[in-house]
């Protein structure tokens, strides 16, 4: 292990690591922009620049790799001036919204100001002048607010594997945009919303539809209902300043009440239900020699990917609508008629910790006549905004229930939030459709965790199963490759767009922040150890439902309300 | 308008834009008719009553859309009217026919910015002709 000093502070590196990760891990703070965890450097902002002792520039500490006997200077003068000038170059020709720009709490880039001591505009360029791109249904480019760091082309090349946006022009035309500068709307574009994650500033943030849902409330004419996913209830505290992996569920349920929705529905209840429809949808592919493997379909961005650049994959897509439009769908119908409503008067919206739901939201084969299933579906940051516009403190509310019919959930429900999630909570109720019996041991720890890929061989009630997990869709391109090379074991696959699962979506808060996924999966695998019925079709409101409308899983009425087909896309690329 | 109408107004300067458009309704089955300008639209509209009206937003006027919207819902205030625009990507500004803001004055039943997706503009087309 080489042996450094930084600042005249002796450490021991580890062999091959750059100095950045030497330094922080030794409680030195050295700034960046252009730094991904878990990617190869670019070094591209120079933001982290550090002195070496015996070398004559200065060295971005990112891309270089510590070497025994090395000296470096971390917050040297000349560092530090090189580092405020970097920031000022950037600023040069950045707008002056901070007033009012979305990310005016968290921009890196004004953070970065603050902690440098920039206290003017020392140099002033011409300001940018690019096209906003608000065409996506889910998300929207500001190119006046990049400072080409390049974090959101990585992470959609790289992480994600869909390569929608790159950098296009040259000099000091460059700007990050789609193919032939087309508009996200047209382009490649999943709506993941990784890139707005990865984002330092305002450039990307997601398609806002908070006016509109406060719109509808206030309208006496509208019967407005909310759901909220599972991932939601583990990361909302966050948006207020809460250590991640605190669930806030009663208190997010009593907050929407406040904020005027006249019921609160879980989604968790539907992803049960999905779990009774894809679980039967998998036994009779199995059984009747259909299309296999069969992928999960409740990520949008996952079911866009393959629409797009695998649709010779289309037929092994689950027919299953996502919890979302499930419930959207039921709302509609189920609710409407159960309460006398017109459907044209409900309005639907949901609360989701993912941006591409967005765009699913607005597919038209999913709705009725004309109506779209579900009207607004808000992100989790969005969520928070809506909360403090309406001057709602979460910490000061009383836990509530959501309402009947669609407010019970089991904890099977609940763990679709994360990675893996789905294909426990499918084992567990496969096992009970195949034999009668529950699973001796429901919680499968090889499913567990946030690692980009988990496979296991088991049987299940005398079949066969080969089953994966994947987060991240670089990793399910990897997995698709596969099966076109002729790989034959996999039965299952769960997939879900973004790495982590959901509780890592794009619509959750802003930073690739690896340590508060995890925190949030954590969360939700505590609700499984601690509540009792863990078991998709123990859901009583569920059973119900199959009772009084919908009869069986896979059924006539199932059919027409709960699954779905899938088209061909063709995008500029 | 009777039932079997099937003509759809299109109004847009560029004319690739327009193009694209028609041939998108033209698609789903219905009839185009087409103008460059707010000027011959409203000229077209005392000769036709279309079942649905397309419009581009800046044309010859930066609001010629908007200013069109309002004639076309005043001498026919049952047609659907959808509003595709590139104002945002071209001005800064947002406007939005859904919110408290925009409902007060936009006439537009469904405002979409462009580029538009086929399925999305068909989807839009659904939502108000409901066949």
């Amino acid at each position: 292990m080489p042996g450094i000093t930084i600042d005249d502070h002796a450490i021991e590196a580890r062999d091959g690591e750059t100095i950045l990760s030497a330094a922080r891990r030794h409680g030195f703070e050295v700034p960046t922009l252009c730094h991904m965890e878990g990617l190869p450097p670019t070094g591209a902002c120079r933001l982290c620049v550090v002195e070496v002792e015996g070398m004559s520039g200065l060295v971005p500490s990112c891309s270089h790799p510590v070497a025994e006997g090395m000296k470096i200077r971390s917050r040297s003068p000349r560092v530090l001036e090189a580092r405020r000038t970097v920031v000022q170059l950037l600023l040069a020709d950045h707008p002056d919204d901070c007033l009012y720009c979305h990310r005016s709490s968290n921009c890196e880039l004004r953070s970065l100001s603050a902690e440098l001591g920039v206290d003017q505009r020392l140099y002033r360029g011409p300001r940018s002048t690019g096209e906003k791109d608000v065409s996506s249904p889910s998300l929207q480019r500001d190119p006046d607010k990049c400072i080409l760091c390049g974090r959101c082309v990585r992470v959609c090349e790289e992480v994600q594997g869909v390569a929608a946006i790159d950098f296009i022009k040259r000099g000091s035309a460059t700007m990050i945009g789609t193919a032939f500068d087309r508009g996200l709307n047209v382009s490649s574009c999943v709506n993941c919303g990784q890139c707005v994650l990865a984002c330092p500033t305002g450039a990307l943030t997601e398609r806002f539809q908070v006016d509109e849902v406060l719109a509808a409330i206030a309208d006496p004419e509208r019967f407005v209902v909310v759901q909220h996913a599972p991932a939601v209830s583990v990361t909302l505290a966050e948006e207020f300043g809460v250590k991640p992996g605190t669930d806030v569920d009663g208190r997010m349920v009593a907050a929407l009440r406040r904020v005027g929705f006249d019921r609160v529905f879980d989604t968790s209840f539907a992803a049960d239900l999905t779990i009774l429809e894809e679980g039967s949808e998998l036994v009779h592919r199995i059984r009747n020699g259909g299309v296999l493997p069969m992928f999960t379909s409740c990520s949008p961005g996952w079911i866009k990917f393959v629409e797009t650049f695998y649709p010779e994959f289309i037929p092994n897509l689950s027919t299953c609508k996502s919890p979302q439009q499930m419930l959207g769908a039921l709302i509609k119908t189920f609710f409407a008629e159960q309460q006398g409503l017109d459907p044209a008067k409900i309005v639907s919206v949901s609360i989701m910790p993912c941006t591409a739901k967005k765009f699913e939201a607005g597919r038209g084969e999913l709705g009725r006549g004309g109506l779209p299933d579900v009207d607004y579906a808000l992100t989790t940051r969005e969520l928070g905004a809506l909360l403090r516009r309406c001057g709602i403190k979460l910490a000061a509310i009383e836990p509530d229930a959501a309402d009947t019919p669609f407010g019970g959930r089991t904890t099977a429900g609940k763990l679709f939030g994360a990675s893996g999630g789905v294909m426990e909570a499918a084992i567990r109720s496969v096992h009970f459709l195949l034999t009668g019996r529950e699973l001796g041991k429901p919680r499968i720890q090889a499913l567990r965790g946030t690692k980009p890929r988990k496979e296991l061989s088991l049987e299940v009630g005398g079949l066969k199963l080969g089953v994966a997990v994947v987060s991240g869709l670089a990793s399910a391109r990897a997995v698709l490759e596969e099966i076109r090379a002729g790989r034959a074991d996999l039965h299952f696959v769960e997939v879900m767009s973004c790495p982590g699962g959901c509780v890592g979506g794009g619509g959750q808060p802003i930073g690739l922040n690896h340590e508060a996924v995890q925190a949030r999966i954590k969360a939700l695998y505590n609700i499984d150890r601690d509540e009792t019925v863990n078991v998709s079709h123990a859901n009583t409101e569920v059973q119900r439902l199959y009772g009084e409308y919908l009869g069986r899983p896979l059924g006539r009425r199932s059919h027409e309300l709960l699954h779905t087909h899938y088209e061909r896309r063709d995008v500029l690329r | 308008m009777t039932d079997n109408n099937r003509q759809v107004l299109v109004v847009d300067d560029d004319p690739d834009c327009r193009d694209q458009v028609a041939i998108i309704i033209q698609g789903a089955g219905y009839e185009v008719i087409s103008a460059a300008s707010q000027a011959e639209a409203e000229e077209l509209l005392l000769r036709h009553q279309p079942r649905l009206a397309v419009l581009d937003l800046m044309m010859e006027e930066m609001d010629s859309g908007f200013v069109l919207c309002h004639t076309i819902k005043k001498l026919y205030p049952e047609l659907p009217v959808i509003l595709l625009t590139g104002v945002t990507a071209a001005t800064g500004m947002s406007f939005k026919s859904q919110d408290p803001r925009g409902r007060r004055w936009i006439e537009a039943d469904i405002m979409l910015d462009k580029p538009v997706r086929i399925e999305e503009l068909r989807g839009a087309m659904a939502r108000l002709l409901k066949d």
